[in-house]
């Protein structure tokens, strides 16, 4: 699987937000909002955790332990994104 | 500045969801009627299993009521008492309570069953994907604290909750507590339980309870008074109040339907009903006694009707020992027969029924029982038409709780 893949788009985080916490955002919205934090959205800490899981599920691989600590999009995105392309 | 008077505990809105109605209108119509909804059992994945009889609540469509991020972190039985709730803050006139006073309404609700469907979903990813594939809400969603929970989560209450988790006969205690909590000082309490026991781990759980009917014909699985009693029926469903110092409740103009004037619980063990006489007269004379209320002036009673020979027997006993002579005349009715037992929800169920039939002046009948075989006036057939002052609820839990509790007629909008 190439890092191109492995990237964790908006458009993903979105479907996630819906899937596992009921929270329904438009991913332009998510976009526009990415420094918003997860609790405006309606995603509480469990919502986030959740995501976490499947993600990690989907990937086949641990997420940094921080992840499920971040508090909006962008961070989530970026740690998470960082660490797949690192391989850490 | 109100230290010294006594509070007196109104309720003021009642929410119903049961397989009898989904709202508190068309529950109290097939209550009056005698309706008889006991079914063969058709939710998925139980058709193997023995237990063939219940009341399942039908066209109840969460996604209609319920906000997609509480139905995902939440089970059956959280989306009754979600549900019923709404309906008993609206009935009041209380929806938008929470924005003037967050820390006035407390919440209370009694559990005896857990979110048995949602927990099993989750322990099935366990044992068939792994522990990665279990979701996080399986935290909170199954246990018994679930709906106190996000009723205040949900409608942005901040006064007291609690969970009372004391069997079947725990949805009596938990109106108590809420009682406690109004007498205590707190405004307004949302009190009240469901139950959502019919997916198949939860009725697996049930299947070793000796007094479980397994009847397969529903006209006849649930006969509490009878010679034919073979057991109880469970059932979904519940009920929530909202209850509120009763001044309080005047002074804004709202309905005081009734009054929660006495309640008292014993213990007396598992499955022991011969034992249960005492402990439910016990808890029918110290709920008088609270309530300053003679025997003479029960109304009607609200039966736990178990349905099994030796515990309507320990019932029809018990009523004797605790009224007199006034035990064997008083009106005795038991809605649940049609209904089936929502567990800790059932006692609710017949709390709004009491309140209703009190406002009504009818007291309903017992579905599908006709040849009474103890010593009480069972009211069968059709309603009976009666002056309604004051209604005793009883119930006991199959664990070995029994409870009473003794409800006032309200004087309605402001006396």
């Amino acid at each position: 699987m190439t890092t191109e893949m492995t990237q964790v788009t908006v458009e993903e985080l979105a479907t996630l937000m819906k899937k596992a916490a009921g929270v329904t955002v438009d991913p332009h919205d998510l976009e526009r909002r990415v420094d918003t934090p997860f609790a405006e959205f309606g995603l509480d800490s469990l919502g986030l955790l959740g995501i976490v899981g499947e993600l990690e599920n989907r990937h086949g691989r641990a997420l940094p332990t921080d992840a499920e600590r971040c508090k909006s999009p962008r961070q989530f995105l970026d740690l998470v994104n960082g660490a797949f392309t690192t391989g850490a | 500045m109100s230290g010294q008077r006594t509070r007196h505990t109104a309720i003021t809105g009642i929410g119903v969801v049961a397989p009898n109605g989904l709202r508190t209108d068309t529950y109290w119509k097939s209550v009056k009627e005698g309706l008889n909804v006991l079914d063969r059992i058709t939710r998925e994945g139980c058709g193997h299993l023995p237990l063939r009889v219940a009341g399942e609540v039908r066209g109840f469509d969460p996604s209609a009521l319920i906000e997609d991020t509480f139905l995902v972190q939440t089970d059956r039985f959280t989306h009754f008492a979600l549900a019923a709730a709404d309906a008993a803050l609206e009935d009041a006139g209380l929806s938008g309570i929470a924005a003037d006073a967050p820390y006035s309404v407390g919440v209370v609700t009694a559990a005896g069953s857990g979110g048995g469907e949602f927990g099993q979903r989750e322990l099935q990813k366990l044992w068939g994907q792994g522990a990665r594939f279990v979701g996080p809400y399986q935290s909170i969603a199954w246990f018994y604290a679930a709906s106190t929970g996000q009723i205040s989560i949900r409608r942005g209450f901040k006064g007291p909750c609690g969970v009372v988790a004391s069997d079947e006969a725990g949805g009596l205690d938990a109106v108590a507590h809420a009682a406690r909590a109004v007498r205590r000082g707190t405004d307004v309490v949302v009190v009240g339980a469901a139950e959502a026991p019919l997916a198949p781990y939860s009725m697996v759980c049930q299947l070793g309870y000796p007094e479980l009917s397994t009847v397969e014909d529903p006209s006849c699985a649930y006969r509490p008074f009878t010679s034919a009693a073979c057991g109880f029926v469970p059932a979904e469903g519940g009920a929530v109040l909202v209850v509120e110092d009763a001044d309080r409740a005047h002074r804004r103009g709202g309905v005081v339907r009734a009054t929660v004037a006495g309640h008292a619980a014993t213990f007396t063990g598992a499955s022991r009903w011969d034992r249960s006489r005492e402990g439910l007269a016990h808890a029918i004379r110290a709920a008088l006694d609270e309530a300053g209320c003679a025997p003479e002036e029960i109304d009607v009673v609200f039966a736990d009707a178990l349905g099994s020979p030796e515990a309507d027997r320990a019932e029809a006993l018990a009523l004797a020992d605790a009224l007199g002579p006034h035990g064997t005349r008083v009106p005795v009715t038991a809605p649940k027969a049609g209904i089936g037992r929502s567990y800790c929800g059932a006692p609710l169920l017949d709390i709004a029924a009491a309140v209703l039939a009190m406002e009504h002046g009818q007291i309903p009948p017992t579905p599908g029982v006709f040849d009474v075989c103890h010593e009480i006036d069972l009211v069968t057939s059709t309603a009976r038409p009666a002056e309604l002052r004051t209604a005793l609820v009883l119930s006991r839990g199959l664990m070995g709780s029994n409870a009473a509790l003794v409800l006032r007629r309200g004087p309605g909008t402001a006396a």
